[in-house]
């Protein structure tokens, strides 16, 4: 009521807001493994992950009195990433409806890795810092402490990412603009795509079995075979993207090389570890798990994406990004189960190199 | 020699010529290959067989639908030239090389045609609903539609890809090979389509089976299965088909058939006509007139996409759609014309097989009435809509049949 009639926050009750996110949020971090010392229970600013909330401003009066409203896709959002209450067991519980939550499944995952190597996974921490990040901007957008809408770009969320060079690495070119014909029919156009992408699927599952024996007898896998299974991984990427409106164009049907603005670069075959290969249905289910998690994610920015780009013309940069990351990972996945990388996926938002 | 004695000369020219010939004698064949005998049908008054509101509330139902149609299919027509001109400037939209681009920009013709068909569709369903024909709500409606265009646009993609891809490694004579890949196409889908019909079961009367049996031996139909589809939840209306090829051969009853008021015998009538079909091999001969209608269509699409370079480039994609649809739309009364017979042929054959033309007679009747079909639709509708003879035009054979026996 005080910010509809002032026009911004007060101070004081900015001040006590601010500091309730900037505490729930250290609290879900501690609690989530993304930091280690136990946090103070003032809500002050210090924490080794922690939010910065700029001082009251100005708001708009339309975007203070209908928040709760324009709040409603970012909280979407927000429950695919953390869960409803920022805790482990949300994930849990929330399984049943919108599949596993992001933050729980990067904090269990963190907390046998923990366990093991007595440090956090850096990519599943960042994971956990991003998505309460994205939390906290919600929270003080929904708690009228900022009328900045939240914004789910995992490259600006948090301070400065890893620049990486992975064997399955991602290249986005992507310009933004949509084609508001191609999105209105974008199931639809799809269909075609996943039609043949199941029927390539399964020719890719006999194909990936038919490595895992070659591997471990040849210890490297065969030129042909890794090719044919980099492009149906490829090509899963690339109608993912149109599908999810991570992309704009119409896909190819063959998964080449250099075709799309959401590219996947693979290395050439490299010589696994013969245990890992051995085990590699087993040391793929985290990484399965999550990535169906950032499924969940991928179908909320597909939905809300939709709607945006059939307004505006273009995919909003934030989404757009969340999805591109989210494709990244399960592509990466994919690879790693199919055997055609060694390299476990990373989990966290870095920069390709 | 003469300019046009040089053209006739020319091997190109002398090939149509020969080709058109070889089609005339085809359609010929295939035309009298569906025997019927030459009845001099008695005119019958529909006042006689239909009350005087049935036919008024018919016909202002069917006309309702018929001029819907019409304008459906005008705006079809002017949204398809649109896209004809523009529709190569949504080559950007695409990453997917030559053939998949074209995949793309046909896609979106029938995209747009779908929408351009929306409003059309809701006031045939609303009037529908009005007459209580159907009880398919908007919504669902809509969806169906919607979801429909997914399993539209496999098909279209194929299509496509077969043609694009034909047309890029054969550079003059490409819609000749398009056919025979097309038919095939068709044959597959025909064969396996009894598997694609939702919502059917197998029928569990011991009687029934029985009796379309016995048909199937008096007609010297090949052994079919007996499927019943579920259909109540949206329409009232009986209806009964027969598809399949060879070994997946299938009569479909539909359970409104079944369960609402049909006579056993009425019923049997039904299937001897379903189970003439399949005597007659009619799915076959309907691949034939595809092939038919098919050469002309793609000759066609081959001389209109010149301009746009021929049929192997995507920005050509526009301009055949517009092709096809337009053929399509001319050659309906003449597809139209064929199945007619065969239909009436089937018919036939419901008679010889039963000796029942009272029977006949009730059917046709119990048909309109819960089909809302007008008896007896002014000529152009029935040129342009009906691929059955009209129900009073079965109603005369059947007394043609009565008349004539001895």
């Amino acid at each position: 009521m005080a910010t509809l009639f002032e026009g911004k926050s007060p101070a004081p009750l900015h001040d006590f807001l601010a500091r309730f996110v900037r505490y729930a949020t250290q609290v879900c971090a501690y609690l989530n493994l993304a930091a280690e010392p136990l946090p103070a229970f003032d809500g002050k600013p210090g924490y080794p992950v922690d939010v910065e909330i700029e001082p009251p401003v100005a708001q708009n009066r339309w975007t203070v009195a209908f928040r709760a409203v324009l709040a409603l896709p970012a909280l979407v959002l927000a429950a695919v990433l953390v869960g409803s209450g920022n805790f482990v067991f949300d994930s849990v519980r929330s399984s049943g409806r919108l599949g596993f939550a992001v933050l729980g499944l990067a904090a269990v995952f963190g907390w046998f890795y923990a366990m093991f190597k007595a440090r956090m996974d850096r990519g599943l921490r960042d994971l956990i810092a991003y998505a309460l990040s994205y939390a906290a901007q919600t929270w003080v957008y929904l708690l009228l402490v900022t009328d900045i809408y939240p914004d789910s770009d995992p490259l600006t969320a948090i301070g400065p990412l890893p620049t990486r060079s992975d064997p399955v690495r991602m290249e986005v070119t992507d310009e933004l603009r949509r084609s508001r014909l191609t999105v209105f029919f974008r199931l639809a156009l799809a269909f075609p795509h996943l039609v043949w992408l199941t029927l390539w699927g399964v020719v890719a599952l006999f194909a990936a079995i038919f490595n895992w024996v070659v591997v471990l007898i040849a210890g490297v896998s065969p030129q042909w075979l890794h090719r044919f299974l980099s492009r149906y991984v490829r090509y899963q990427l690339h109608v993912s993207a149109f599908l999810y409106l991570v992309g704009n164009p119409f896909p190819g049907f063959v998964g080449a090389p250099g075709t799309y603005p959401i590219e996947l670069h693979v290395a050439g075959p490299e010589r696994p570890n013969r245990w890992a290969v051995f085990f590699r249905l087993v040391l793929a289910v985290p990484a399965l798990l999550l990535a169906s998690a950032f499924g969940s994610a991928l179908l909320v920015v597909a939905v809300l994406g939709w709607f945006a780009a059939l307004f505006t013309g273009q995919m909003p940069l934030g989404l757009r990004n969340l999805g591109a990351f989210a494709l990244r990972y399960i592509a990466q996945t994919y690879a790693y189960a199919l055997l055609v990388t060694s390299a476990y996926p990373y989990s966290g938002p870095c920069l390709e190199q | 020699m003469s300019e046009r004695a040089r053209s006739l000369a020319r091997p190109a020219t002398l090939a149509l010529i020969v080709g058109a010939g070889l089609w005339a004698w085809a359609a010929v064949a295939l035309w009298q290959s569906t025997e019927l005998p030459s009845l001099d049908l008695p005119h019958l008054d529909p006042h006689s067989f239909f009350s005087d509101s049935f036919l008024h509330r018919s016909a202002t139902y069917e006309r309702f639908l018929a001029i819907l149609g019409l304008l459906g299919l005008v705006t079809v027509i002017a949204v398809l030239v649109v896209y004809a001109r523009h529709g190569h400037r949504l080559v950007r939209e695409s990453a997917a090389g030559r053939v998949g681009t074209g995949m793309l920009l046909a896609m979106l013709g029938f995209a747009v045609v779908w929408l351009a068909e929306v409003p059309f569709g809701l006031v045939a369903l609303w009037w529908q609903r009005r007459y209580d024909v159907s009880h398919q709500g908007y919504l669902p409606h809509l969806l169906n539609s919607f979801l429909g265009l997914g399993s539209q646009f496999v098909f279209l993609c194929l299509g496509i890809g077969i043609a694009m891809g034909l047309a890029g490694v054969m550079r003059r004579w490409w819609w000749l090979a398009v056919v025979p890949a097309f038919v095939a196409l068709a044959a597959l889908f025909s064969f396996v389509s009894p598997y694609l019909i939702p919502d059917t079961s197998s029928i569990d009367n011991p009687a029934l089976v029985a009796e379309a049996r016995a048909l199937e031996r008096i007609e010297g139909a090949p052994h079919a299965r007996l499927r019943e589809q579920e259909v109540h939840r949206f329409t009232d209306a009986p209806n009964a088909e027969a598809l399949g090829l060879g070994p997946t051969s299938t009569v479909v009853l539909w359970d409104t058939l079944l369960r609402d008021g049909f006579s056993r015998e009425e019923i049997r009538l039904v299937l001897a006509h379903e189970v003439g079909h399949l005597a007659h091999h009619d799915p076959l001969k309907r691949l034939g007139w595809l092939a038919l209608f098919l050469l002309p269509a793609w000759g066609l699409v081959a001389l209109f996409t010149r301009r746009r370079g021929g049929f192997a480039q995507p920005e050509a994609v526009p301009v055949a759609i517009l092709v096809l649809v337009a053929f399509q739309l001319l050659a309906t009364p003449l597809l139209n014309v064929t199945i007619r017979r065969q239909e009436a042929a089937a018919d036939w054959a419901a008679l010889q097989a039963t000796h029942e033309p009272a029977t006949e007679k009730a059917v046709m009747r119990k048909l309109a009435t819960k089909s809302l079909s007008d008896p007896d639709p002014p000529f152009w509708a029935y040129a342009f809509y009906e691929n059955h003879p009209t129900i009073m035009q079965r109603i005369e054979m059947a007394q043609a049949w009565e008349d004539q026996r001895p």
